[in-house]
């Protein structure tokens, strides 16, 4: 098997989960690398993607597991018939799948265009509630994790997968209380635990 | 100009499925730099539709072969279109990203006339005046028209500067060197494109009418139909690009043949793609082990009117098996039932399986050409069960000349007749059959294009009668909408009067017709209503010596063919299948199989 960390970039931010799935077996059929399948009626490509990422936002990290018995320079093969912005950018071979959905557990990311403020402003508050995408109530404080400035550009960690937190509905609570515009949201990192390749 | 996505980024966050407008497609085409001419291939309806369209793409290759710029432009759905509109950004091109009105030509594939009003949207959110008399003079793309709808082109002849009515393959590249030849859209262009085969200049021709409101008379040079002679050698892309979003179908395809030897009364396809042309074995396996290399898909669909009619049928799939990579599975869509064979069905996942009767009593089938007996559709339904499928679509047709109730209960016995078909041996699961009754449209340039529509009252009685006698278990009765039904055969057999009804409708609103949820039917009726015109008069039969709107075009086929295959469909005769003898159709001269070649 093999573990890779790959880019959404340029354009591709806004391919669903879904269709990046089929863009990865696609990309990997192009480049001869096989994928085992799943046993079973419907038989399906063993390609395991880390938690879906909203459309839109930029990523450096995103993880997945090819369950493939390839030797060769993944690398280069998967980058050479890969689409814009969908790039591996480092892979291992391991034993088993990492299973990056589950064991991710937080999730940086960097923003710019946002107006300056003190970080501890945010991580002093006891709660932040919000309503969400879909309409309810949440308290996002707890799935912050880390808020600092590098530069102009805001860094920071917030939860992934149970604790959600979803970048561009943080920033807008941002935006609305602090000022500024919210651009080129990225995933930079993800943290995780129990897994060899991150 | 180029419209980068950064600039629309807060839009793109903001619509659905945004990667059917960022472009960087895989395998997209590469256009040359500072191109000498610009086309962009537009497709009146959504990404997802339009990527899955062969003809597009072909045309596009043709464009791209000789040096010219090729990109593509869709519909945007209605939420990006909007939001467009709002910011004051042109609609662009899919790869360059450059506003459409920069192009030298727009070329849109119309497949149906139900996308009418979109070609009218896409225009007007790139920002061209939609009637070609108020772009006159000024510089603005030709904007041009192409695909099945262009035999009958006279709804959309205010709008377009050019129609290409025919094999896509080399009229529409031949203009743009002609246009560049000319230096531009100057009067020697329009007449000289006018002699090209397969193109037709509505500006050019003078619709006259009598004192009946009916045609007397059409003076400017006669448009023929450009058909490709060698499809072997004709241009195909030996890549193609995969979309970003899920397509309707999401798979490679290759065109197996053009044409149909049938013959079907009722099918304008079968007629306006004649004669039938076929490519090799080889050329296809050739063209199919390309494209599974270059786009990575898993499935290959073997695309014709008719793919069971193929010859070496057989060959091409031992050819194909032998040579694509393992795991890739072939799709038949086009499978006639006497044509059937469990051979071919094994490949694909045996889930459903859909046969089109059209029509469910004997005596109607003759009347419409469908050659098939009801013992044929039984056989190829059991040799489906035997291999698993466990479940068959059958496709009707209500509303067909000469139609009684009693033709309409006909499809009930078939439907029996299949159900106890396959109780005849233990099965694992439960048979669903998924009846399917379209309302059949009298189209042009078919047998039966002097015929009167069924209107509304007429069709809902009908869907009625087929409601009370197939309400059965484990059978699913669906039916065309009997107003959407009616707007297409009025568009379809419409003439040059209709464009301002076309336009008055986008202006109310209308857009995306085809799509049930979107179809905005008052608003089609206040159209009609606001420009006098009623619609009546389009669905109404046609007397065979009154002028028919289309029938300045020379297809190919004579008006005494049609008019004898008229008669023969009221005696109930068969004509079959060319491949049986020709039956004199006019395109003897360039149909293979009438020169006993097939």
């Amino acid at each position: 098997m093999i573990a890779m960390r790959y880019t959404k970039t340029d354009g591709a931010e806004f391919i669903s989960h879904l269709d990046l799935l089929r863009h990865i077996y696609r990309t990997l059929r192009r480049a001869g690398i096989p994928v085992n399948y799943s046993g079973g009626f419907h038989k399906h490509p063993r390609i395991f993607l880390n938690n879906p990422l909203g459309t839109g936002i930029k990523s450096v990290a995103e993880y997945a597991t090819v369950d493939t018995p390839f030797t060769g320079d993944f690398k280069e093969r998967f980058n050479l018939f890969s689409p814009d912005g969908i790039k591996c950018a480092d892979c291992a071979y391991v034993e088993s799948n990492q299973n990056y959905a589950n064991c991710i557990t937080s999730c940086t990311y960097t923003a710019e265009g946002l107006a300056p403020f003190d970080p501890e402003e945010i991580m002093r508050e006891k709660a932040i509630p919000l309503i969400d995408s879909r309409g309810r109530q949440i308290d996002i404080r707890p799935r912050i994790y880390a808020v600092e400035w590098q530069g102009d550009a805001l860094k920071f960690t917030a939860g992934c997968g149970e604790n959600n937190l979803r970048p561009d509905l943080f920033c807008a609570y941002l935006e609305e209380r602090f000022g500024g515009s919210a651009k080129n949201i990225t995933k930079v990192a993800a943290g995780a635990e129990g897994v060899k390749f991150i | 100009m180029k419209i980068a996505t950064d600039d629309i980024r807060d839009i793109l966050m903001r619509v659905d499925k945004p990667a059917r407008y960022t472009g960087g497609e895989y395998g997209g085409a590469k256009c040359p730099e500072n191109a000498p001419f610009y086309f962009c291939m537009a497709f009146p309806d959504l990404y997802e539709v339009g990527m899955s369209n062969l003809g597009i793409k072909i045309v596009a290759e043709s464009f791209l072969r000789r040096g010219y710029a090729a990109d593509y432009a869709f519909a945007p759905a209605n939420d990006f279109g909007a939001e467009l509109k709002k910011a004051g950004i042109p609609l662009y091109s899919l790869s360059l990203k450059k506003p459409l009105a920069e192009f030298d030509m727009i070329g849109f594939s119309v497949q149906f006339e139900l996308c009418y009003t979109n070609i009218l949207y896409m225009l007007d959110l790139a920002g061209i005046p939609l009637r070609r008399a108020d772009r006159a003079g000024k510089r603005y793309p030709l904007i041009a028209i192409g695909g099945p709808c262009a035999v009958n082109p006279e709804p959309l002849a205010d709008f377009v500067d050019l129609v290409f009515i025919g094999d896509g393959e080399s009229a529409d590249a031949d203009v743009a060197g002609l246009y560049l030849e000319c230096g531009g859209p100057t009067e020697q262009f329009f007449r000289r494109a006018a002699a090209i085969e397969g193109v037709y200049v509505p500006a050019l021709m003078d619709v006259k009418y009598g004192k009946d409101g009916r045609i007397c008379a059409f003076e400017g040079p006669t448009p023929r139909r450009a058909i490709v002679s060698d499809l072997d050698g004709a241009v195909f892309p030996s890549s193609q690009c995969v979309p970003n979003v899920e397509s309707v179908f999401d798979r490679s395809i290759i065109e197996v043949m053009r044409g149909c030897y049938r013959g079907c009364r009722f099918c304008q396809a079968g007629f306006i793609y004649r004669p039938v042309r076929q490519r090799s074995v080889d050329t296809l396996t050739r063209q199919a082990c390309s494209l599974i290399a270059s786009t990575g898909y898993d499935e290959v669909s073997l695309n014709s009117l008719s793919t069971g009619d193929y010859p070496r049928l057989r060959e091409l799939l031992r050819s194909l098996k032998g040579s694509l990579p393992d795991g890739v599975t072939l799709a038949l869509p086009s499978l006639r039932v006497d044509s059937f064979d469990s051979d071919f069905a094994q490949d694909a996942r045996k889930i459903s399986l859909t046969f089109a009767p059209e029509a469910g009593s004997q005596r109607l089938r003759d009347v419409i050409n469908k050659d098939i007996t009801e013992e044929e559709i039984l056989t190829a339904a059991e040799s489906a069960f035997d291999i698993g499928y466990s479940a068959v679509k059958l496709y009707f047709m209500l509303g067909l000349p000469t139609e009684t109730d009693d033709d309409l209960r006909a499809i009930r016995r078939i439907v029996d007749l299949i159900k106890s078909g396959y109780g005849r041996k233990p099965r694992a699961k439960g048979l669903r059959v998924s009846v399917s009754v379209s309302t059949f449209i009298p189209k042009p340039f078919t047998p039966f294009q002097w015929e009167k529509q069924a209107d509304e009252a007429q069709a809902e009685a009908k869907q009625k009668v087929l409601r009370d006698c197939l309400y059965i278990k484990g059978v699913t009765l669906s039916w065309s909408d009997p107003f959407t039904s009616r707007l297409e055969g009025v568009l379809a057999r419409g003439d040059r009067k209709l464009a301002r009804v076309v336009e008055r409708a986008y202006r109310l609103g209308c857009t995306f017709d085809g799509w049930n949820s979107l179809l905005k039917k008052d608003a089609w009726a206040q159209a009609f209503a606001d420009c006098g015109v009623d619609p009546a008069i389009y669905t109404r039969e046609r007397a065979e010596d009154e002028l028919l709107p289309w029938e300045f075009i020379d297809i190919g086929i004579t008006k005494q063919f049609f008019a004898r295959e008229r008669k023969r469909a009221y005696g109930g005769i068969v004509t079959g299948s060319c491949k049986a003898g020709c039956s004199g159709c006019g395109l003897q001269k360039v149909c293979p199989a009438a020169k006993g070649e097939a």
